[in-house]
């Protein structure tokens, strides 16, 4: 028989939980380069600051102004805000959650309620649920300043659409959990919200091009939010406001029903993981026909320019390339901004704006664009590595082999990614003249052979693995961020100066002759640095394989 | 070809105030198919990774088959295959990928390459899942894939690092065929294991490491003979093995201070 003479107090699970999340994140920043992150994490906790409490006034006035000037229905409009932003930051801001998975608490001699509580207090404490309950008390007050008398509702509204959002989101979350368990699943609706988040640049140009068609549906559909529980949360203070109790006893029981149904579906989905829910994904194994052993002389080898550690690198790259959803899906972004920024911005139909930008400007623009957003992961270049970090250590080659692979293969994805949009600016909006053209491939080639340097040391020096396909936990450094961030602000600056240099001293060509000399000069210094960096990886291997292999 | 494939002077490593290994002095003669043993935190792995060029020793010299490791790295690791502790796997490659990327990384031509791994997958009965990622294998599947890697240039010297832990019997009947196949071509195979029994039946001479120093090394015989002191010694290599670092009073567990627990 075990020594527990009395069952723990679910305020002490509580507590156990919160003492637990702390000490995960206090134990995360002994590191050093943990503690450097926490530069970056304190700027980020004043902004996050700045952001809900500068949102409190915007609340409180909100609701003190609908409800003083009779504009009952706007009110609906509050809850909106905070029901959309309670649902949908837990998802966007999923990798700075602390690396705590809840269901581990399975393990300890918990019941389904007690599960079920602490999982709800759980859901308080994260950041979107802390900065709602700010808003939901300022707006509180703000009606309750202008019309006393609603206090009641209000308070009684507050609480049924706080517990009402945290049980929604733990439901949402779990579901998610649920889903993303399985790697393809994983990687397949990470790529679906890649593709969703881009495709919100789309939603100007298509409503400014199809807004009149779509206004009559949108007209049809919206009447049918009124039953949701913001607006039936917006419905019961207005009504309250106006002294109708049906409105306020009608949406109000609307209100209880989506609790006690939301309540119902997490209860349902804990009782599944209280009774020992299988999520992890199982080799089982398959019978598989045998392979046929391909014929090795057929084999053609298509990097045979390269030396074979090179090559090899090179091959897997392009492996992990294909199969990291987020990697591979990115490359799309760039051709895809460029139709969006294309059809806002310039072409010779620009759509339905009178700024206008000639491709004389929009194509070095492009171009600086793609630069910024395919060299930020050279900056944490081992971050997909994991435990095969070790392999490089441990087969006969130097570091600066691996660099160079990694680079070529980096260089490969910008020239592909290049032509690709250059291919889609020459149909949108033309070429530009010759010397813009040629200063700014040349621009390009010092930009990022410049770079490239910068970003294997710092892939050396703050290593920070990530996962394939993943989305929770998910960080870069925040050092290497830092010097991604400042070499790109170095070397756009010094190429957007060397341009409009040109511009002023009306000499069309002068980038181009400049952008070359340095260019030559950032390719020399590259191949200058690989040794360097060869004897650095070797003095970093420990951090590089301690940090990766986690 | 040199005498010993294996050898350290003073070799140290140090975490901060912590030394985990402490002026270690080991010879493995070549051919030899050595169990290195120690209780946990012994600083096995810690020479093993020094050994293996996956980490820097504080101090000492270590020789690999006559070349002083620090000074030739890439000629030392031409020469050795490695299993690491955790594996070093890369894992969004399949099976026949990874053996190709470390095989042409090791200097092997494509061909050669390309044959020795359908070879090596066959033999270790992971080819009827090309498709399959490393990410999802089973533990036994990657350990028997990792062997694979760290044999496929013929290495001359093996390193293993707790290979048999968390196999079942059937992937570690393999992995003991592959290293039975190495040893009759004369490789040195340094081997750390928990399951003495293992070291037992496949190792022709021990080390012990204790609290980061050499305190026994030489054949099974020896080391029994040392311990009963007579030749022939029926006496079991846990015996040995307990006598040795057990010695040290400390390390025994004190019962009575868990009496809670009877």
């Amino acid at each position: 028989m075990a020594d527990v003479i009395a069952s723990v107090g679910i305020l002490t699970q509580i507590r156990l939980v919160a003492v637990l999340r702390w000490c995960i994140l206090r134990n995360g920043l002994r590191r050093k380069n943990n503690r450097l992150d926490l530069i970056g994490m304190t700027f980020v906790g004043i902004l996050s600051a700045l952001f809900v409490f500068g949102l409190c006034f915007a609340f409180f006035a909100g609701g003190y102004n609908f409800l003083s000037e009779g504009r009952y229905g706007w009110l609906s409009l509050l809850f909106w805000a905070i029901f959309i932003f309670w649902q949908l930051f837990p998802i966007f801001a999923a990798g700075f959650g602390a690396g705590f998975e809840f269901r581990t608490l399975l393990r300890f001699p918990l019941n389904l309620t007690s599960f079920y509580i602490i999982s709800l207090a759980y859901g308080l404490a994260d950041f979107s649920a802390l900065a709602s309950v700010c808003w939901l008390a300022s707006m509180t007050l703000g009606t309750a300043a202008a019309k006393p008398a609603v206090l009641p509702a209000m308070l009684l509204v507050a609480t049924l659409f706080l517990l009402l959002n945290v049980t929604l989101e733990r439901l949402v979350g779990s579901w998610l959990e649920r889903l993303l368990s399985r790697r393809r699943t994983r990687e397949l609706f990470f790529a679906l919200f890649i593709l969703s988040m881009v495709s919100l640049n789309l939603i100007e140009p298509i409503l400014r091009r199809y807004g009149a068609t779509l206004r009559p549906l949108a007209q049809r559909i919206v009447p049918y939010f009124s039953w949701l529980p913001p607006s039936l949360a917006g419905k019961v203070i207005a009504s309250a406001a106006q002294a109708h109790l049906g409105g306020v006893v009608l949406g109000f029981a609307g209100l209880l029903l989506y609790a006690v149904a939301f309540s119902g579906f997490l209860w349902a989905r804990f009782t599944k993981q209280y009774r020992g829910e299988e999520l992890s994904e199982t080799a089982a194994p398959t019978p598989i026909a045998p392979r046929a052993v391909p014929n090795v002389d057929d084999a053609l080898d298509h990097l045979s320019a390269l030396s074979p550690q090179v090559g090899a690198i090179v091959r897997k790259e392009f492996r992990y390339l294909t199969r990291n959803s987020f990697s591979f899906f990115s490359l799309i972004v760039p051709p895809m901004m460029i139709l969006i920024f294309s059809a806002q911005l310039g072409g010779t139909r620009p759509r339905g704006t009178e700024f206008h930008v000639s491709s004389e400007m929009l194509f070095p623009g492009i171009m600086a664009y793609l630069v910024l957003i395919l060299m930020a992961p050279a900056y944490n270049c081992f971050a997909f590595e994991g435990r095969g970090i070790q392999a490089y250590f441990m087969v006969p080659l130097r570091f600066r082999e691996v660099f160079l692979g990694k680079n070529l293969m980096l260089l490969s994805v910008l020239a592909v990614e290049m032509a690709l949009s250059l291919a889609m600016l020459a149909w949108r909006l033309g070429l530009p003249s010759p010397p813009v053209f040629v200063a700014t491939l040349t621009a390009i080639v010092f930009a990022v052979v410049g770079q490239l340097s910068l970003a294997n040391w710092s892939s050396l020096n703050f290593p920070r693995k990530l996962e394939f396909g993943q989305m929770r936990g998910q960080r870069q450094s925040g050092m290497a961020v830092l010097i991604a961030f400042g070499a790109q602000f170095l070397f756009g600056g010094v190429s957007a100066a060397i341009l409009f240099g040109g511009r002023l001293m009306e000499n069309r060509w002068l980038p181009a002759e400049a952008f070359t000399l340095l260019a030559a000069a950032a390719v020399g210094g590259y191949f200058a640095s690989l040794d360097a960096l060869s004897r650095l990886a070797e003095k970093k291997k420990e951090v590089l394989i301690e940090a990766l292999c986690r | 070809m040199p005498e010993f494939a294996i050898r350290t002077q003073k070799l140290s490593r140090r975490f901060g105030n912590l030394t985990a290994v402490d002026g270690m002095d080991l010879e493995v003669a070549a051919g030899q198919f050595l169990g290195f043993l120690g209780p946990n935190g012994a600083g096995k792995s810690t020479t093993i990774k020094m050994l293996t060029g996956l980490l820097a020793p504080t101090s000492g010299s270590m020789e690999l088959l006559g070349l002083d490791f620090v000074a030739n790295p890439v000629e030392v690791k031409r020469q050795i295959g490695v299993v690491p502790e955790g594996m070093g796997l890369l894992e969004r490659l399949t099976g026949a990928e990874y053996l190709q990327f470390v095989g042409r990384m090791c200097g092997l031509d494509r061909a050669t390459t390309q044959r020795r791994a359908n070879e090596l997958l066959d033999f270790m009965q992971l080819a009827d899942r090309p498709k399959t990622l490393i990410a999802d294998y089973s533990h036994g599947m990657q350990k028997k894939l990792a062997l694979a890697a760290a044999v496929i240039h013929g290495p001359r010297i093996l390193f293993l690092d707790e290979p048999f832990e968390g196999v079942d019997a059937l992937a570690a009947g393999a992995l003991k065929a592959l290293l039975g196949r190495m040893t009759e071509r004369g490789t040195t195979i340094f081997l750390t294991s928990h399951v003495l029994e293992i070291v037992e039946r496949l190792c022709s001479h021990v080390a012990i490491i204790h609290k980061g120093r050499l305190v026994a090394q030489g054949s099974l015989e020896e080391l029994r003979a040392g311990i009963s002191g007579e030749a022939g010694s029926k006496t079991t290599l846990e015996e040995v093995f307990l006598s040795i670092v057990g010695q040290d009073g400390a390390q025994r567990p004190h019962l009575e201070e868990l009496s809670w627990l009877m």
